[in-house]
């Protein structure tokens, strides 16, 4: 495996040999190394120093269950600090196939800005790179950009694309993923990737991994043998049967039953329309609907969770895939929308313009605050988001997430941290997620640490700082072998196979606690790049008005203590 | 009386449809695990997330008149150490 480094100023391609400190990483670790040694942390995000690189996680390119997932890295122009987004689909695999660690993506195309004109696509194979004009996909929604892209260079090669949003420098764009079907719905949304990406003057990169091999296995027979047992350990937990019926929607009753389901601005933790936009309501009437309607889909080829959906109209046609919990949560509860209907036409328009779904909501809960629309009002919801297909001065606020909106706006309650909004756990309810949104060097991020599942009173918040801690090593050593956390159920079986998986593939004797020695590396990696940015403890703190503003129904406030807080990461 | 939510494959088919809620009357001093035996679901807290009033609960919790108790089974992925 090499690291392939593209200079966008010289148009070249090189491929270089894997540093020795880069090499038993990847994923999200391995960005977080790449970032720290080469892009300078007080640099601008959209300029030509910040760099954009995309590592498989350690484990990606052979298909395991759950575990080909590619992490995107980049310093945020949303948190202004380090940066990574991860996401299932095809992008991994077929990196892998092709030969490369790393893909880094440096400087810029000429004529940037705002106004840019020409955009280009990056064609990798292993003939090489190519840089061909994206004109006919230029302004395009990522799906109909997607089937372009896949006529023109035949429909099995991967894709990683921006949107609308991503053109125009919005700090709410992520980049999307073609998922084993070939739709582009497979999102590592968060934290402005995708402006990243845009301000590169790429609106695609397209891998064609023809003529590749999957990597080199150390101990096939002993990796055959563990694989066979991990897919058998996933495939046997009762966990995946419910994945599979309810994907991630089953959370909203749970979170409501906790009271910690985002609703009206994260202005209460429950909300009395919870039962009709549940994962169990969406299961019946998808099964009612037929036609286009998958209660049960996969992400990447081989998954057997396959927790994803594609949820189609009462006429059976798809109106968008994947509904999640996270954007019913934000686009739904949060607005006050209690019509997955409406909630799925969101949803696309979002996804389609290439923006992250947990941002934009908190985004229009906010714009709701400030007077834009009342609480509920679907069609509303949807004209504001066309105002940022058409460009317009709000579209573009909008466009730039919560924090932005905030401020413009005149809101005072944006729940945001490092700039970034929160994930649909509310924080003075689940305090652990809490805890994560707020020590967490990524920002307001469920998938850095999510503690909903775990045992724990959710309202204690001394309890809920190991928790957090737990769960933030954990989440970032997945990241790291490229493992969905999902998997981490079919792991937690037989914790030994990590370790099993990792020698039969790279030779490498690593200890049973590997995981978390991953995950440790790699978030001490990216606070001293925060720190390098210039972010101090300051910067770990809750939006004060969660400490002083009790939210329904407990009247919980946010109280985990600074020292706390700040000791969150003394191992 | 109290109400008792059942979350995804706790649902119970009846010829009526789906049920998610139900109203349940129990003597008093009773707790959670009356509820589960009386409904015939097996106390298993590995698998089971037993939430009372929002707070998440164990089998000898006592119950009073009103309460809201949801059975959630386990989803896990994150917080495991």
């Amino acid at each position: 495996m090499d690291i392939w480094r593209v200079n966008l100023e010289k148009r070249l391609l090189t491929r270089e040999p894997v540093p020795e400190a880069w090499s038993r990483l990847g994923g999200r670790g391995l960005s977080a190394r790449i970032l720290l040694d080469e892009v300078p942390p007080t640099c601008e995000p959209l300029g030509p120093r910040n760099k954009l690189v995309l590592t498989p996680g350690l484990l990606v390119g052979h298909m395991l269950t759950s575990c080909d997932r590619i992490s995107f890295g980049a310093k945020s122009p949303m948190t202004r600090g380090i940066k990574e987004a991860n996401a299932g689909g095809s992008t991994g695999l077929h990196m892998t196939n092709l030969g490369m660690k790393a893909l880094i993506v440096e400087g810029q195309l000429p004529g940037g800005g705002p106004m840019r004109s020409a955009w280009s696509v990056l064609h990798l194979s292993l003939a090489g790179a190519r840089f061909e004009p994206a004109d006919d996909v230029t302004g395009l929604g990522v799906h109909e950009a997607a089937a372009q892209l896949l006529k023109r260079y035949g429909d099995k090669v991967a894709i990683a694309l921006i949107g609308p949003g991503g053109e125009r420098l919005l700090s709410a764009a992520g980049i999307q993923n073609l998922d084993k079907d070939r739709v582009p719905s497979r999102i590592a949304a968060r934290g402005g990737l995708g402006a990243v990406m845009g301000s590169k003057g790429l609106k695609a990169i397209v891998f064609d991994d023809a003529g590749g091999k999957k990597p080199h296995l150390a101990d096939p027979e002993a990796f055959k043998q563990v694989q066979k047992l991990f897919t058998k350990n996933t495939l046997d937990h009762p966990q995946t049967k419910t994945y599979q019926d309810y994907g991630t929607p089953a959370m909203v009753r749970t979170c409501n039953a906790f009271g910690g389901l985002p609703t009206r601005n994260f202005s209460s933790g429950q909300f009395e329309g919870a039962e009709t936009i549940s994962g169990e309501q969406m299961r019946e009437l998808l099964l009612a609907r037929g036609g286009e309607s998958e209660t049960t889909h996969a992400c990447m080829a081989g998954c057997v969770i396959q927790c994803s959906n594609t949820y189609a109209g009462a006429d059976g046609k798809a109106i968008v895939s994947p509904v999640e919990y996270e954007t019913i949560g934000l686009l739904g509860s949060n607005l006050g929308i209690a019509d997955l209907d409406v909630v799925a036409r969101l949803n696309w328009e979002v996804s389609d313009l290439g923006l992250d779904t947990i941002d934009m909501g908190a985004a229009l809960g906010v714009a709701a605050e400030a007077g834009l629309m009342k609480f509920g009002d679907g069609d509303r919801a949807l004209e504001l988001l066309r105002e940022i297909r058409q460009g317009t001065p709000l579209g573009r606020i909008l466009g730039h997430g919560a924090a932005t909106a905030g401020r413009v706006l005149g809101v005072l309650r944006v729940p945001v941290v490092k700039g970034q909004a929160m994930s649909a756990y509310e924080p003075r309810a689940i305090k652990g997620t809490g805890t994560t949104y707020v020590t967490s060097p990524q920002g307001a991020d469920h998938t850095a640490g999510n503690t909903i599942r775990a045992k724990v009173d959710h309202l204690d918040p001394k309890a809920n700082i190991a928790t957090s801690r737990g769960a933030q090593i954990n989440a970032a050593g997945f990241d790291t072998l490229g493992a969905c956390i999902f998997a981490g159920f079919g792991f937690m079986v037989a914790p030994e196979v990590i370790p099993q998986l990792l020698t039969a593939r790279y030779g490498w004797r690593v200890g049973p606690d590997i995981l978390q020695v991953l995950g440790k590396e790699t978030i001490m990696l990216e606070r001293e790049f925060n720190r390098r940015a210039g972010f101090t403890p300051v910067d770990d703190r809750i939006p004060e008005y969660m400490r002083t503003e009790p939210l329904p129904p407990h009247n919980s406030v946010f109280d985990a203590s600074g020292e706390d807080l700040d000791g969150i990461f003394n191992w | 009386m109290i109400t008792v939510h059942l979350h995804t494959t706790l649902q119970r088919r009846t010829p009526e449809g789906i049920q998610r809620r139900l109203q349940v009357t129990l003597p008093a001093a009773s707790c959670l695990a009356d509820v589960l035996d009386r409904l015939a679901i097996p106390l298993d807290q590995e698998s089971i997330l037993l939430v009372i009033n929002g707070r998440l609960a164990g089998p000898d919790q006592p119950l009073a008149d009103g309460d809201e108790v949801h059975l959630i089974p386990a989803l896990s992925g994150g917080a495991q150490s």
